[in-house]
């Protein structure tokens, strides 16, 4: 999922880099008014932990494999900033370091799996741990939420590429949503045995990361909330919804898209192979139906994986 | 030695590539992939000489042939992807070959840039620039704590491997998990130690 | 006035493991002492204690005082600037960047200014035989140069007293001996917990024997180190030195 430079445009990766500064940031000073200085060093070792989990490759139906992205883990044992400063960081060193994901890209790569992914996976862990309590629940919870994130972020993913007019969205959204979610499945069979192995070896540490990197009030959430619902309204939303050509048509109507069209050729232009437009509604019908069939495996999983009496509430 | 092993051993040696100042590197590696990015494919003379500039570098850098070669390799998936999708359209031939050129140009850059500056360099000017200090200690201790921790997954990934007699294909979804786990485990509890050799030195 | 005095020093650590029970010595300044015991005896957390890091609330039973002054949360500062604590793993203290830049961590959080913070790296650096290594990266270094480096980022904060924690453990022999001719050079008063009995007979004058959070025998090295039946009792045993020097 990491987007390579020149994939996206230019005014996609000013949008994107604009909402995750502002996100970061958010993050980063949520980070500095909440964890204790003794948790200060951990964010740093997260991020070495977190590249470190991800070389670990996991197979995917057909022969392929897969990675975690870990949004999810980690924003459920340290809490949404931190997980969100944890991730951009790890995503700084790549494209730095070892040239995953390009500079420019960096923006729409941060919003897609530090912000978006462990915001919106932090979110379903908490309603689905609000419902299913005790260890079951939670393990169901995070499964669940790191399938529903990955699929997510995926998607706008998608929407970035379509946007900049690298792939039509008519072929991007069906062919990242469909891949991911398979990948989404290893990613919550992982996430969710990766976070009962840390339960069963050192419970105090989720405990006491429970009370520490939690946020104190909806306030946070409600920000993180207000961003990513704000990405997700320009990058997938046009594509989604049946407004006509999404923000081609704004540009038409305010005409000035003739003036910038050798900086943005348009999405989608007269598309060539028939039938490829069912596959959109197609995948979004799929992803309804996998999204329950997830939530059920995951209900089975926490109840195959936690014996009853360990049901302590933590 | 698994920084070797990642391919991020070239940065510590010496040409007049990495003797020039990181931030001038840095700098002008911004330009040149925001002015690429945005430029359009018609501008041939800007991706040429983009190109030539780079090739000049690369061969005042002493980095090895191969080893460019094989990290642009990286791209190769993402820029068929795109070929092979806009291969069906009218407009198609300009779009992907603006992404390939495009991507490959920027990576390489990027290549360049980070293979003939330490990263402790490129932090310095990170905090030159007014990044957050949290974020500039959450890099710095990341990246030092990088290698220690894959080698510790590496030591744990063998020790499991010299205890498991079956040769099966099966993946042990479970092993790995215990694994991570522990990793995870090891990494918050350097976390701790780390924060009292900070506190021993004097740190508040 | 004694350099270390601890008092009846008990610890519980939160799992409830108790790991120390009343610990009491005290250490004259200049004195280099070696604290011994086998794994688990306590001799990292009684090492942790030394500069204030544990307690976590400093409320903790009994007293230690270094220099004549009392740990207490008011004067902890003054306290780290007088004990330097070479920890067990030198990846968990060496976590800057560059060889420069975490030697130059103490001085800097001491508040000294530029000019002498550089004049302090070069000399710490030039003590430990490493001049010239400052702009190496610390994950490049061998585990050798690795100790060396964690001395000199204790030695730029010129402590009165040095504490260290199995100082030559994953060492070969020959970095081992540098090292121990290293410490002999450095004029402070050190402790250093360590399984390394030869280190012991070549540089420390007096031991302590901890075992299950208590001292269990406090007196001249030589005498203690030649009792077959308290080290034997307490997971240690007779150096091989020994039993050339004195054959009984």
């Amino acid at each position: 999922m990491h987007i390579p430079d020149g994939f996206i445009d230019g005014k996609t990766a000013a949008v994107t880099a604009v909402i995750s500064a502002a996100g970061v940031g958010f993050a980063l000073r949520q980070v500095r008014r909440e964890l204790p200085p003794r948790r200060v060093p951990l964010l740093g070792l997260a991020a070495a932990f977190l590249f470190a989990a991800q070389m670990v490759n996991f197979p995917v139906a057909g022969g392929t494999s897969g990675h975690l992205v870990g949004g999810t883990l980690v924003a459920a044992l340290l809490g949404p900033s931190a997980a969100v400063v944890v991730v951009t960081t790890v995503l700084i060193v790549q494209c730095f370091l070892f040239q995953d994901g390009g500079v420019l890209a960096l923006g729409a790569n941060v919003f897609n799996m530090a912000i978006l992914n462990s915001v919106i996976g932090y979110v379903i862990y908490r309603v689905v741990c609000h419902w299913l309590t005790g260890i079951r629940g939670r393990v169901t919870a995070i499964a669940f939420a790191s399938w529903c994130a990955t699929v997510l972020a995926a998607i706008c993913c998608a929407g970035q590429l379509a946007w900049s007019g690298t792939i039509p969205w008519s072929v991007a959204f069906p062919a990242m949503a469909t891949v991911h979610m398979f990948i989404g499945v290893g990613e919550g069979l992982i996430s969710a045995l990766v976070f009962l192995a840390v339960y069963r070896a050192r419970p105090d540490l989720i405990t006491e990361m429970a009370q520490t990197g939690q946020p104190q009030r909806l306030g946070e959430l409600v920000r993180y909330g207000l961003l990513v619902t704000l990405g997700v309204a320009v990058f997938v939303a046009p594509f989604a919804c049946s407004w006509p050509d999404g923000l081609d048509s704004v540009a038409d109507k305010f005409g000035f898209s003739h003036k910038m069209s050798p900086l943005l050729p348009a999405p989608a232009p007269n598309y060539l192979v028939p039938g490829i437009h069912w596959a959109v509604g197609a995948t979004a019908v799929a992803g309804a139906a996998g999204s329950l069939i997830v939530f059920v495996l995951a209900l089975l999983m926490g109840r195959w994986l936690v014996p009853k009496q360990t049901k302590a509430d933590i | 030695m698994s920084a070797s092993w990642l391919g991020h051993q070239h940065s510590q040696s010496d040409s007049p590539v990495h003797r020039l100042p990181a931030a001038l590197k840095l700098g002008v590696a911004l330009v040149i992939i925001v002015a690429t990015v945005l430029a359009p494919i018609q501008w041939r003379a800007w991706f040429i000489g983009v190109a030539l500039l780079l090739v000049l570098t690369a061969g005042l850098s002493r980095l090895p042939l191969f080893f460019l070669f094989r990290r642009l390799l990286v791209l190769s998936p993402f820029v068929l992807g795109v070929v092979l999708v806009n291969a069906f359209q009218p407009a198609g031939r300009d779009r992907w070959l603006a992404v390939a050129v495009k991507s490959v140009l920027c990576l390489l850059t990027v290549i360049l840039v980070s293979n003939t500056t330490p990263f402790s360099q490129i932090l310095r000017v990170l905090k030159s620039i007014r990044v957050p200090a949290l974020l500039i200690t959450t890099l710095a201790l990341m990246h030092r704590y990088l290698f220690v921790l894959m080698d510790e997954s590496e030591r744990m990934r063998r020790a499991r491997a010299s205890r498991t007699f079956t040769r099966g294909r099966r993946f042990h979804w479970n092993t790995l998990a215990t694994v991570v786990g522990q990793l995870f485990i090891r990494a918050s509890e350097r976390a701790e130690r780390i924060y009292d050799a900070m506190c021993a030195r004097g740190w508040k | 006035m004694n350099a270390i005095e601890v008092n009846d020093l008990k610890y519980r650590y939160h799992d409830g493991t108790e790991a120390l029970r009343g610990v009491s010595f005290c250490i004259a300044p200049g004195e280099c002492v070696a604290l011994l015991g086998p794994n688990g005896s306590g001799k990292s957390t009684l090492l942790l204690h030394l500069n204030g890091i544990l307690p976590e609330k400093l409320s903790g039973d009994g007293t230690v005082k270094i220099l004549g002054e009392p740990v207490t949360p008011e004067n902890l500062e003054t306290i780290r600037r007088q004990v330097g604590l070479v920890f067990q793993d030198p990846d968990d203290q060496l976590f800057c960047p560059t060889v420069q830049e975490d030697v130059a961590f103490g001085p800097q959080q001491l508040g000294l200014g530029d000019v002498e913070i550089a004049v302090r790296v070069q000399k710490a650096l030039a003590q430990v035989g490493l001049a010239g290594f400052g702009r190496r990266a610390t994950h490049h270094l061998s585990h050798g140069e690795k100790r060396r480096v964690c001395l000199a980022g204790v030695l730029a904060c010129e402590p009165a007293v040095l504490v260290l924690d199995e100082p030559t453990s994953d060492l070969d022999p020959r970095g081992r001996r540098e090292f121990k001719a290293l410490l002999r050079q450095i004029p402070a008063t050190k402790l250093i917990a360590t399984h390394d009995l030869e280190l012991v007979v070549e540089l420390c004058s007096r031991a302590i024997v901890l075992d299950g959070g208590s001292v269990v025998a406090d007196g001249p090295m030589l005498e203690l180190l030649n009792d077959e039946k308290l080290m034997l009792e307490h997971g240690l045993e007779r150096p091989h030195i020994l039993r050339h020097q004195h054959p009984h």
